[in-house]
């Protein structure tokens, strides 16, 4: 038995934040600047009363114009930015997607990697005979969590949401996985108040680092020259792990999707990899940094775009907070 | 790599002007381009050149050109 990708679709928020918005905001910042280097130009952001759960709930909707929603008998919801600490989201989407309630609904924490697990969990309940339908949704809203004064992740990040559905297959589509994880980066990559170990501090002192970004100990913080040097550490390796279990070669491959982080850094990655340009993604102009969601997106534009077509293979690779990285061969 | 090449890569990777003229006692915190952006630059020259890594750490102590390559190795120059 095996398991394919049938189905994919993503929404964003209506809002924007432009390069041009930001420059007016920070005197110093340079909105040529900004695109030239990271490839972004502007990022939607999720409204004051919208949560991430809303954006995955628009996103489900939008694939269930196509795909009937009474064969779903399992959700995977993957976000890092929970309505509740309890009951979990994806329970609360059960019920507001009218899904049967004859199905299984858990949520999972993963920020950048947290595509490629999805996909690891939902081809591991389908070949193990538990669900035939899974839907993987992943949510973020990585600007709630984002200092208004922090001018270095702003400029990162958007929000965004994205369903997929993986469904029972004679053949699988769904190939070999590699995941990674590397726990000690656990602090380079965090928001570290409001959780259970240091509770939300309505009086945290708001300090400013070198670069003119501020935030407080209640905000995300992203240790840049940190995380950069775990990717390039681990995401080569984490290719080649992966290209050999699969028994490939990237000239073997159709198309290569990586987490899109900034387009500096995934630019670095391909050259240092050797992935020729014309068979690797990369657009996050006007979305950012989505987080779980890039993958996703990045899949269902290149099919819009017809750099993909179906029956082509294609590496995804996901990297980030954690540290957690993973990687996948998809038949699409 | 030869001191002189090592500022033409720096100043590249800077995206300073071309005729910029940087030496060993440059100080980069007062480069205005010496940013968050620009240290990714400087983390990919480091690794493809020099196949090493300076954390977060090492570069809030590095302040003059020198002071960086001293943190690479001054073993890695002539």
């Amino acid at each position: 038995m095996g398991c394919k990708l049938s189905a994919i679709e993503y929404y964003l928020p209506e809002q924007t934040l432009t390069n041009d918005d930001l420059e007016k905001e920070f005197e110093d910042w340079s909105a040529d600047k900004i695109e030239k280097k990271v490839g972004i130009r502007e990022r939607h952001i999720v409204g004051r009363e919208e949560t991430a759960l809303d954006l995955a709930y628009r996103a489900a909707n939008k694939l269930f114009q196509y795909f009937d929603k009474s064969k779903i008998d399992f959700v995977l919801f993957c976000t890092q930015s929970p309505d509740y600490y309890l009951p979990t989201s994806a329970c609360i989407l059960q019920d507001r997607l009218g899904l049967n309630v004859e199905i299984g609904a858990v949520d999972f924490n993963l920020g950048c990697s947290g595509f490629v697990y999805g996909l690891a969990f939902a081809k591991g309940l389908i070949t193990a005979g538990v669900a035939h339908n899974v839907l993987l949704l992943t949510a973020e809203t990585y600007t709630k969590h984002i200092n208004s004064k922090d001018k270095a992740n702003r400029t990162i990040f958007g929000d965004g949401a994205a369903a997929a559905v993986i469904e029972e297959a004679a053949e699988n589509h769904i190939f070999e996985f590699v995941l990674g994880t590397d726990g000690s980066g656990w602090d380079k990559l965090i928001v570290p108040n409001g959780g259970l170990r240091h509770r939300y501090d309505a009086g945290a002192i708001v300090e400013t680092d070198e670069s003119g970004s501020s935030r407080s100990a209640n905000d995300l913080f992203m240790n840049g020259p940190e995380i950069f040097n775990f990717t390039i550490e681990a995401v080569p390796k984490l290719v080649a792990a992966t290209l050999k279990k699969n028994q490939t070669w990237i000239n073997e491959l159709d198309y290569i999707i990586f987490h899109q982080a900034n387009s500096y850094i995934i630019e670095y990655l391909r050259k240092k990899i050797g992935i020729p340009s014309d068979k690797f993604y990369m657009d996050m102009t006007y979305t950012g940094n989505t987080v779980s969601c890039t993958i996703p997106i990045a899949i269902k534009e290149s099919f819009n775009k017809k750099m993909i077509k179906h029956g082509d293979n294609i590496l995804i690779v996901g990297f980030g907070v954690g540290y957690s990285y993973g990687a996948t061969v998809i038949k699409f | 790599m030869k001191r002189t090449d090592f500022y033409l890569k720096l100043i590249d990777a800077l995206e300073l002007s071309s005729d910029f003229s940087m030496d060993a006692v440059t100080n980069l915190k007062n480069l205005e381009e010496y940013d968050s952006i620009s240290i990714m630059s400087i983390i990919a020259l480091i690794d493809e050149y020099f196949g090493k890594k300076l954390n977060a750490n090492e570069f809030k102590e590095i302040t003059t050109v020198n002071d960086l390559m001293e943190k690479i190795g001054s073993e890695n120059f002539e």
